[in-house]
């Protein structure tokens, strides 16, 4: 171990650009959000409001929705992925002809940039032009126009953001799979118990701390979409798909009514990291051992 | 069932799997390819090579907006990812050599950084950029070194993580060894380190690359003309032109050219870097 | 890390004071903003503030 003066001194670069991107962006949205600050108000200087900005916000119904429709959305997704994940996971554990390439395959949504998996998305499901509204019309007479209904705006953002993040949770689990000492299964199943049981008994249990990370990660991610939802449906229709971070970028943004958006902002922030902190602790299950 | 009839069901579940990631992409590229008088009608999800046309990819790559917007990108996404590594870099060495009160906590606090919703920080960082981080009329806002800079909240904290877990790895005699012989703190993480621990900053540099190229929120919000990236130029096509699908798809396309690259590179270590190696590929 | 023992109060889980803190400034505004939300126009905010003041002082010293 070294002086810690050196130590310091190279540390120091990385803290200085987080201070500036990092601390004071948050240091300054916690002082807005206390003042009246409107660019285009009778009076532009901001003024001290008290808490006002948070009193309009918890009446704000626009923006109670938008946080409704974020939290749906991740309940549905994150359900659904790793259920999907967890089967496909199991699915790669078999040995099978190219697996190497079918794993690649599989990875290849996680790369490609938000906005281009909607843009993607959204020449799928074009009327006219897509073929998703073309086959569900001819085979099934299902009218498909995500710029009329809301529940199929909804289900195709889920869709949408289903196949673009599945492959994350289907290669965590996998690695956690792999991981896992193979004594137990084999000893189980002398003991005759049957895959129902092996699976809910043994597999499980010792997955929970990958299963946790990756609901963990998933749960983040799903609260900040807001790329490919703007391009897949622009957050329509009407405000059907406006989640909290498309809310905050495209309608309270532009306002410019510094001083209320920045209450939101915060509010968004701290719902994040209470709900962050609730699956920290459940996570590393402190209630059992110290940390 | 026998054996091997179970493994070519897996395999044939596979394949069905592996279409569905792949038909929107393929979907895309045949918009990218058909001509405008092609594109309605019924769909077919086959090339038809005799009516093909690399027009869309022309028009847009002689595209003067678009040359400024690529280029923009390939210069903020590598000046990010070189800084990030350099930085993330000495961090993560002091971090895995040094003896120092509180590190955790720093540690802590850098990751941090990466969770937090990039929603959330677009108002004070406008105001901020626009405002107070600016000299007479220069300001950050809209300028490349704004983005470069601003990038290293998602991938510093990501390269630090990264990097500790590769620099761990280098047992601490090998730098003691150098320090023995005279050698600075620099020589050493010149002659020991970075040498060591090439393969690993290489990863770092490639998946960071990725990050800063994909990001849109950020590049979308904290640019007007100037410093505007390929993603903005992309989500402009959109909501601008509406319904020049081909040339859209064209756009597309060549957005998410370096995800296919980077898979066939660090596929590997795609599992750890996204998980922030909590779980290891 | 800066020596926080953890303990076991009447929070379920061990906490450092850290946690204490923090859960309080939590509990702070969550209080606060539920207030303004369904109570307020009979009940004045101070009240609030009073409340979870209170309620956090108890948990730094006994959670």
């Amino acid at each position: 171990m070294r002086s810690s003066t050196t130590g310091w001194l190279l540390l120091l670069p990385t803290i200085v650009i987080l201070v500036f991107t990092g601390v004071m962006p948050f240091i300054y949205v916690l002082l807005t959000s206390f003042f009246d600050w409107n660019l285009f108000a009778v009076n532009p200087e901001p003024q001290w409001a008290a808490a006002n900005n948070f009193r309009r916000l918890v009446h704000d119904a626009e923006f109670l929705k938008s946080i409704w429709l974020t939290l749906k959305f991740t309940l549905y997704v994150l359900v659904s992925q790793v259920a999907i994940g967890f089967a496909l996971a199991r699915l790669m554990m078999r040995d099978f002809p190219f697996k190497k390439f079918f794993r690649a395959v599989h990875t290849l949504p996680l790369m490609i940039a938000p906005i281009a998996v909607g843009a993607t998305w959204r020449l799928m499901t074009v009327p006219g032009l897509g073929p998703i509204p073309y086959y569900l019309k001819n085979w099934f007479g299902i009218d498909y126009r995500l710029s009329m209904f809301p529940d199929q705006a909804f289900a195709s953002v889920v869709l949408m953001d289903i196949w673009h993040w599945t492959p994350f949770v289907t290669l965590t689990l996998l690695a956690g799979l792999s991981n896992l000492p193979q004594e137990p299964v084999e000893q189980a199943r002398i003991d005759g118990a049957n895959e129902v049981q092996i699976f809910w008994d043994i597999i499980l249990p010792a997955m929970k701390p990958v299963l946790l990370t990756t609901i963990f990660i998933r749960i983040m991610d799903a609260l900040r979409v807001v790329d490919e939802v703007w391009m897949l449906t622009q957050g329509g229709p009407g405000a059907e798909t406006r989640f909290i971070g498309l809310h905050i970028w495209k309608i309270v943004f532009p306002k410019t009514d510094y001083g209320y958006g920045s209450a939101m902002s915060l509010l968004t922030l701290y719902l994040t990291i209470v709900i962050c902190w609730l699956l920290y602790v459940a996570m590393t299950a402190r209630k059992e051992r110290p940390l | 069932m026998t054996r091997a009839g179970s493994k070519w069901i897996t395999f044939a579940l596979w394949v069905l799997f592996s279409l569905m990631t792949l038909v929107p992409i393929w979907w895309m590229f045949l918009v990218s390819v058909k001509q405008r008088a092609d594109l309605f009608g019924k769909p077919s999800f086959l090339l038809n090579i005799g009516r093909m046309t690399w027009d869309n990819y022309a028009i847009v790559i002689t595209n003067p907006a678009f040359q400024k917007y690529m280029l923009n990108s390939l210069i903020v996404s590598t000046a990010n990812a070189a800084l990030v590594c350099a930085l993330g870099l000495l961090a993560a060495y002091a971090m895995s050599r040094y003896r120092m009160k509180g590190k955790d906590n720093i540690f802590f606090w850098v990751l941090t950084n990466r969770m937090a919703p990039p929603a959330a920080f677009l108002l004070p960082l406008y105001l901020l950029f626009t405002g107070v981080f600016s000299v007479g009329e220069w300001s950050l806002f809209d300028t490349r070194i704004g983005l470069i800079l601003l990038y290293c909240v998602l991938n510093l904290p990501f390269a630090f993580w990264l990097l500790q877990g590769i620099i761990d790895g280098i047992p601490a005699e090998l730098d003691e060894a150098a320090y023995v012989d005279g050698a600075s703190t620099w020589q050493v993480l010149r002659t020991v380190i970075i040498p060591l621990a090439g393969p690993g900053i290489a990863v770092t540099g490639i998946l960071t690359w990725v990050f800063a190229w994909n990001e849109y929120l950020f590049a979308s919000t904290l640019t007007s003309v100037n410093a505007r990236t390929i993603t903005t130029g992309l989500a402009e096509f959109v909501t601008v032109t509406g319904t020049n699908w081909g040339q859209m798809a064209a756009v597309a396309m060549l957005t998410l050219l370096p995800a296919a690259l980077v898979l066939a590179l660090v596929q590997k270590h795609i599992v750890a870097g996204l998980t922030f190696g909590a779980v290891k590929g | 890390m800066i020596a926080m023992p953890d303990r076991r109060g009447f929070l379920p889980i061990r906490t450092n004071a850290f946690d204490r803190v923090f859960i309080s400034v939590v509990l702070f505004v969550a209080i606060h903003l539920l207030w303004m939300r369904f109570l307020e126009p009979t009940l004045p905010l101070w009240i609030a503030t009073v409340l979870s003041v209170i309620l956090g002082a108890v948990i730094v010293r006994r959670g």
